[in-house]
Parts: structure tokens; sequence; C-alpha cells
């Protein structure tokens, strides 16, 4: 009987203090009674063996315990689905481009990769694996304990449940196109496209004179490839405005003249454009200084200006397929397509 | 996972259920392992480790009374139901077999083919 008064010691153990005598004095009859009926049955005192069986078969000390306290969480049903999305916001907008970054930077940035040097990849990479774990666990934490406060303050204020249903948002259809957005596209456009006709189209952008700076006869390349784009987005906002939903065509006309603006941007950041910047009251040795430096700067915000043409290409690609996709009737889809 | 499906919803299913027969059994007194053995006696199989905080909750609730006595030379706990519960226990049968007799119903009416071959061989 040794065994089965320590398996009582070991589900008291778990137990809530002020229950504990009578929860463990109700149990420990049950098992006795079970064992008598055993015994009557058999005719015979248990072995140790059986004794064994009858405690395995009641289940862990712990879980036994577990049935008698009250059901805890942390985070409840209420708040568990915002959670879990602002645990995934978190993680996307967060850790993600933070390895993103981390990876673009030991790429194109000689200085920081030389942090590196005479490690091998393998070693860089365990580096990046640890730092991102302990950011992803901070951020979870963080998270966690928010919603851990926010669960207790719910939980005595109720302020969840509390809830007007004129406050929810309109149905969402991912095909129609803000009337407001076109609006603003068209009209940034359209001033982007006179000043840059007005003020870009020579090689020589500024001539005052106490300034002046010139670009490379290349130029005229990025005048002409970003007029392009700035009538192509003129002629697709408006379009957009007349006709405000998206069809598979003027989706992949998006992605055409976004991936060919950032191009474009792209390879002016890596074309060292300007040839030079003087002015009455700048030296000659400062101004070639500052050409180099400005031209230094540009090559080097290059890596984060192929990241951003690869998310905005990822979100043009994302939008094509939702658009070509067979999509379940919304209700009052029809209608705003109309 | 049918099999999963099926234990879950069983379980989901059974629950109210073991109330009312745990209720329904404490009309007379009882100790949890005679009351565990009418309801096995019944086909109604409850574990221990559902049985005991079942009763503390029901007990807690004012639905059951319970106190100490020796029996056969053992300290037992005997358990019984109270006026509340009675009056409970009345409400809980009454709201049973109003879902019972309205399953039924739309079973005769939209059910399937078997559930209609189970409804007429009752």
């Amino acid at each position: 009987m040794q065994l089965l008064e320590r398996y009582l010691q070991a589900v008291k153990f778990w137990l809530p203090k002020e229950q504990k005598e009578d929860i463990i004095a109700e149990l420990s009859e049950d098992i006795h009674s079970q064992i008598d009926e055993k015994e009557a049955e058999l005719g015979r005192k248990l072995n140790e063996p059986e004794l064994e069986s009858i405690l395995k078969q009641r289940g862990r000390p712990i879980l036994v315990a577990n049935r008698y306290l009250p059901q805890e969480h942390l985070i409840g049903p209420v708040l568990f689905p915002i959670y879990r999305l602002v645990l995934k916001i978190v993680m996307l907008c967060y850790v993600v481009p933070w390895a993103v970054t981390w990876i673009a930077l030991l790429i194109f940035n000689s200085g920081y990769a030389a942090k590196f040097v005479g490690h091998s990849w393998f070693e860089a990479l365990g580096y990046l694996w640890a730092s991102l774990w302990s950011n992803a666990f901070l951020a979870a934490g963080i998270v966690t304990l928010i919603f851990a406060i926010l669960e207790r303050v719910q939980r005595k204020n109720h302020f969840l449940e509390e809830w007007d249903p004129r406050k929810l948002p309109p149905v969402h259809n991912p095909h129609v196109i803000s009337r407001f957005n076109s609006i603003v596209e068209l009209a940034a456009n359209m001033f982007f496209f006179v000043w840059w006709t007005a003020h870009m189209s020579s090689n020589v952008v500024l001539n005052q004179p106490n300034l002046r700076i010139s670009l490379t006869p290349a130029w005229r390349y990025f005048f002409w490839g970003f007029l392009l784009v700035s009538f192509v987005n003129i002629g697709l906002a408006a379009v957009n405005l007349a006709r405000p939903y998206w069809t598979a065509r003027r989706a992949t006309f998006r992605l055409v003249s976004d991936l060919a603006g950032s191009v474009l941007f792209c390879w002016l950041l890596k074309a060292n454009i300007l040839v030079e910047i003087a002015g009455a009251s700048i030296p000659a040795a400062k101004a070639l200084q500052l050409t180099a430096a400005i031209n230094f700067w540009m090559a080097k915000m290059f890596p984060a200006a192929v990241i951003v043409g690869v998310v905005i290409a990822v979100v043009n690609i994302f939008r094509i397929v939702r658009v070509a996709a067979p999509q379940a009737h919304i209700p009052g889809e029809r209608a705003a397509m109309a | 996972m049918s099999s999963e499906n099926f234990d879950n919803l069983r379980l989901e299913l059974r629950r109210g259920g073991l109330v009312l027969a745990v209720l329904a059994a404490l009309h007379s007194e009882q100790y949890g392992y005679t009351l565990r053995k009418i309801l096995a006696d019944h086909r109604i199989e409850i574990d221990e480790g559902t049985l005991y905080p079942l009763l503390r909750r029901l007990e807690s609730q004012g639905l059951l009374t319970s106190k100490w006595r020796e029996e056969q030379k053992r300290n037992k706990r005997f358990y019984k139901l109270s006026a509340a519960g009675k009056q409970i226990l009345e409400q809980l049968l009454t709201e049973w077999r109003t879902m019972d007799s309205s399953i039924n119903s739309i079973l005769k009416e939209y059910g399937h083919a078997t559930s209609r071959a189970v409804l007429a061989g009752r």
C-alpha cells in the first residue's frame, strides 16, 4: 500500500491548498473501494503489479489533480483570434524584413560584411539564425505579455462585449479600386509629368548663377523612361477612375509599369549620373568631393531600392492572381462594380 | 479523422447528459464509488477523474449536499440532491425532452433514410 500513499501524495502536491485534504480523502476512499472490489473478486490481496495497474488506469497524478483545478488560460477565446493575427503581423512586418535587410547588408554593404571576414558563410548564417530567434522571441514575448494584460482587463471590464453593428467595416471587395486613390494618383502623375518635362529634359538640371548641376548624357534615357512610365500611369489612373475595379489586363499593366519604374530607378542609382556640381561659392575640390559623395550614396541605396522593387512586384503579382481567381459572390459586389 | 471527429462530438453531446444522469441518480444518497456503479449499470460510463470534479462543481452551485459518514469501517462522502437541485433537474429534464422531441421531429421531416429507419425501429 506504500505505492498508493506515494500516488496520493503526488496528486496532493498539485491540488489547491484549501481543498487538498478533502479531495485526497475522497480519492483515497474511491481507490480503496476499487481495491476492495477487486480483492473480493479474486479472493485474495492484490499484489504490487495489480495495484500498479489500477493506479496507471487512474492517470498521471498531475492530470488527476488538474481536473479539480479551475480552468485557466493566459489568453482567452475572445482575444485569441486577435492575438494570433497581431502575432502574424509582427512576424511578417518586423522579423522577416529584419532578416531580409540583414542578408542584403551582408551581400551589398562591404563595411558590414567586413565584420564577418575570416568567418565562413555557415558561421554568418549561424549568427543570423541566433539573432533571428532572439528577435522573434522578444517580439512574440512582448505581444503575448500585452495580450495577457488585456485578457485580465477584458475579464474585469468585458470591454470587447460592447459593440455596435453599425461600426462594422464595409464589405471588402478586393476587385474594387478606391476612387480617392485614383484621383490622388492621377493628380500626382500629372504634376510629375508637367514638372519633369519643364525642368528635367536637359542634362543640365539646374543652371543658376550660384549653382549648376549637370548629369551624364545617359540622363536622356532616364528622362524619357520616367516620362513614359508617368504617361502610362496617368492613363491607367484615368481608366481606373472611370471603371473602378481591377481586371487581369489592367493589373498586368500596373505590374509592367511599376516594374519599369523600379528597374529605371535602380539603374539610375548605379549610373553615377551626377557629373558636376559647380557654384561661385563652392570651391572646386569641395564640389568634386560632393559629386563623388552623392554618386557613392546613391549607389549605396541600390539594395534598398531592389528590395522595395521586389515587394512592389510581389504585391502586383498577388493582385493579378487574386483578380484572375474565380471568387465567391460577395453581397453588394456587383453593385459596387456597376 | 472521422473517428476523432465522432469522439469529440460524442464528448460534447455527453457532457450535458452526464450532469442530468448524475443529478437523477442522486435522488437517493450515494457516495462516489456506488454512484459510478449505478451509472455504469445503466450503460453510462464515467471515469472518476470526471465524476468527482463534477460532483464538487454541482455542490458548489448548491445543487447537491454532501456529508462525511463512516460506513463499513471507512469514512465516505455521501452526496444527495438538494432542494435547488431537484428544481433544476426538473427544468433540465423538460429542456431535454423538448430537445429530444424537436430532433425527432426534424429527423422525421428532413432526416436521411438511416435516421428514419432508426426512428421507425424505436
